[in-house]
């Protein structure tokens, strides 16, 4: 599970845990849809370290890939018809939806000790979507951090039901399509990646391929674009890249490269 | 060992304290003392001391070579390394995984073209002729970072600054970095005037401020109306902490008094609408055991609370029954557990047991009892 996962990077941060975390450490309470898997737990571990990982921390990255691998056999699908669009909710009202924990060595803290330790972990308390935050200098950063590695995730793992039949993208949607989508109503530019409103139109992205079996030129279709164009704009996040080809390798369809 | 403790939500506790109805009889109109006044007539005794730039604000003066630099990255990275298991006591040990991450951000304040030049080596064509400019001569950096490792110079004091909340204070030797659980205090009061207005419109007291940390991000919550009075007995805490009010442009709303704890706040007797303090709670006993860093190195005035460690805290507690105002806040940072209780039963039992309501242990992001909160009566 993912949290089994965090908690197996933070046996690499951290030694001494080892011997203690696994019972402090419960399930997470995640919604699990049955009727389709889409993500395998061998995506979600990749993508918390690339989602971890995304500062340069070269000493922490390059060990990170080793520390996962050993439990590819669960699912932490979060999928719910009846859940919020969790993405809409400002950064305060989704913290109260969260509990932060953080980690640090035992013993007095305070003026005691000077330790950049100030990890923050936020779990998602709706899905048991875990995310967190080390890098930072600060633990004000590191929460912010967390935050926004939560929406990536939320928009990764959360999926919402589409009716293909009567498909009408959202406006979050459209403006991370490419100008030559000929769905786009405005000639306003398209959102990138980089920008932290990429996150909800990938979701709702997410939600049409995944209402089309992984198909990408059925997808495009629907998107007014070729199925080049889509992909192109499938390769350009990691996380998007790796959740569409979580989805095609359980319907048995290659991966997108 | 180390241990995982889910924190408690601030909001949860804060909230179940005493409804504050701001219609109360008991609470006076504010009353505006002149700060400028009391300024005047006090004069500061520091101006002698000059605090030191970070290194992150220095100018860019030394154009290096890359190829020399990235010899430095490989020399600071391999004694990173080295430090591992060096030492059984594993509360006093440095610890590699951090060391790297300090290194990392060492470079982001001294290099001034894109730190990846250093960090993502391999993908670079140019074979290190280039020139970087750096913050500080290359001869410093090596000095800096033996600093840190042999002498256990904390990072802080070695790049001048300490990114706290969402502030960057300089901070040197002689005044007490600022801790990430002291974030809370700040996070409390702003829970606080959020939730009641009341709290925007009258003076703020930060006790023993040092760096100013506590001050400023007050200030800052309290909006443009807030008035916040920092003080400290250290003369080059006083220095730092107006210099970086001064570099928050906040000295319209912060005003720094030297002195001892209530001493320089004698014109605000039974004025102030809150008290805040992070003062020194270690017991005399733990300071010699206290870690490199922190024993060697940061101001034992700031951290030596006496045999207990609540000398300055039993100080501050009758300090507050006199100073605040009916329905004034304060907020305490303690040693945790043991002591933050021992302070709620003073107040409740010694001749302080009528002033005080609501009074409250708030735990830090560990879990540890960390705080005492409470209203004057």
């Amino acid at each position: 599970m993912a949290i089994m996962a965090v908690a197996a990077l933070f046996h690499a941060r951290f030694p001494l845990l080892l011997r203690r975390s696994i019972p402090l450490l419960s399930a997470p309470t995640s919604v699990i849809y049955n009727h389709r898997t889409l993500l395998s737990d061998g995506l979600s571990t990749r993508l918390c370290s690339i989602l971890r990982y995304s500062s340069s921390d070269g000493v922490n990255g390059g060990s990170s890939g080793g520390d996962f691998g050993n439990d590819n056999d669960s699912v932490s699908v979060v999928s719910d018809v009846q859940s919020p669009n969790y993405l809409k909710f400002t950064d305060e009202e989704l913290m109260k939806q969260c509990r932060l924990e953080t980690f640090r060595v035992s013993g007095p803290g305070g003026q005691h000790r000077n330790k950049r330790d100030s990890a923050v972990r936020l779990k998602h308390l709706p899905t048991g979507i875990v995310a967190q935050a080390v890098e930072d200098r600060s633990q004000h950063k590191n929460r912010a951090s967390a935050l926004n590695r939560l929406r990536t995730l939320l928009a990764i793992k959360v999926r919402n039901k589409v009716d293909i039949e009567a498909y009408a993208p959202p406006p979050e949607l459209l403006q991370i399509l490419p100008p030559k989508s000929t769905i786009r109503t405005s000639s306003g530019s398209q959102i990138g990646p980089n920008n932290p409103k990429f996150v909800p139109g990938m979701q709702a992205l997410l939600d049409v391929i995944s209402a089309s079996d992984g198909s990408i030129a059925d997808s495009a279709k629907l998107l007014g674009l070729s199925t080049g164009g889509l992909s192109r704009l499938i390769l350009s996040h990691d996380g998007l890249r790796m959740a569409v080809n979580s989805m095609r390798a359980a319907k048995g369809i290659k991966p997108l490269k | 060992m180390i241990r995982i403790f889910p924190s408690l939500r601030l909001t949860s506790l804060l909230s179940a304290a005493k409804p504050l109805c701001s219609s109360s009889p008991a609470k006076k109109p504010p009353q505006y003392t002149s700060l400028t006044e009391s300024k005047s007539s006090r004069p500061t005794k520091s101006l002698s001391i000059t605090p030191k730039t970070p290194l992150y604000l220095r100018t860019p003066s030394h154009a290096t070579s890359l190829s020399e630099v990235w010899k430095w990255h490989d020399w600071a990275k391999d004694l990173a390394s080295s430090v591992e298991e060096s030492s059984k006591n594993s509360e006093d040990t440095l610890d590699s995984v951090i060391l790297h991450r300090e290194l990392k951000w060492l470079i982001e304040d001294s290099i001034v073209d894109d730190p990846l030049v250093i960090l993502h080596r391999s993908e670079i064509a140019d074979n290190g002729e280039k020139n970087v400019k750096l913050r500080a001569s290359l001869e410093e950096l090596y000095d800096l970072w033996r600093q840190r490792i042999e002498k256990r110079r904390p990072f802080q004091y070695v790049v001048g600054c300490e990114h706290w909340r969402d502030l960057v204070l300089c901070v040197e030797e002689g005044v007490l970095i600022p801790r990430p659980e002291t974030e809370l205090i700040v996070d409390m009061v702003e829970e606080l005037v959020t939730r009641d207005e009341w709290f925007k419109k009258d003076i703020w007291a930060d006790l023993g401020t040092g760096s100013g940390a506590i001050a400023i991000g007050i200030a800052k919550v309290l909006g443009s109306r807030g008035r916040v009075i920092a003080t400290d007995l250290s003369p080059v805490a006083i220095a730092v902490a107006g210099h970086n009010v001064q570099r928050y442009s906040l000295e319209g709303m912060i005003e720094v008094r030297e002195g001892s704890w209530f001493e320089p706040l004698k014109d605000l007797e039974g004025k102030l609408v809150g008290l805040v303090s992070n003062p020194p709670y270690i017991p005399s006993d733990d300071i010699p055991g206290l870690q490199a860093e922190v024993g060697r190195h940061e101001p034992k005035l700031a951290l030596d609370g006496g045999i207990d460690g609540t000398d300055s805290l039993f100080h501050l507690c009758h300090g507050a029954s006199r100073m605040l105002q009916p329905g004034g806040f304060f907020v305490f940072e303690t040693n945790g557990e043991k002591q933050s209780k021992m302070i709620v039963d003073y107040m409740m039992t010694s001749d302080l047991k009528d002033c005080f309501s609501d009074l409250k242990i708030v735990s830090d992001f560990a879990g540890i009892n960390r705080f005492v909160t409470g209203f004057r009566l």
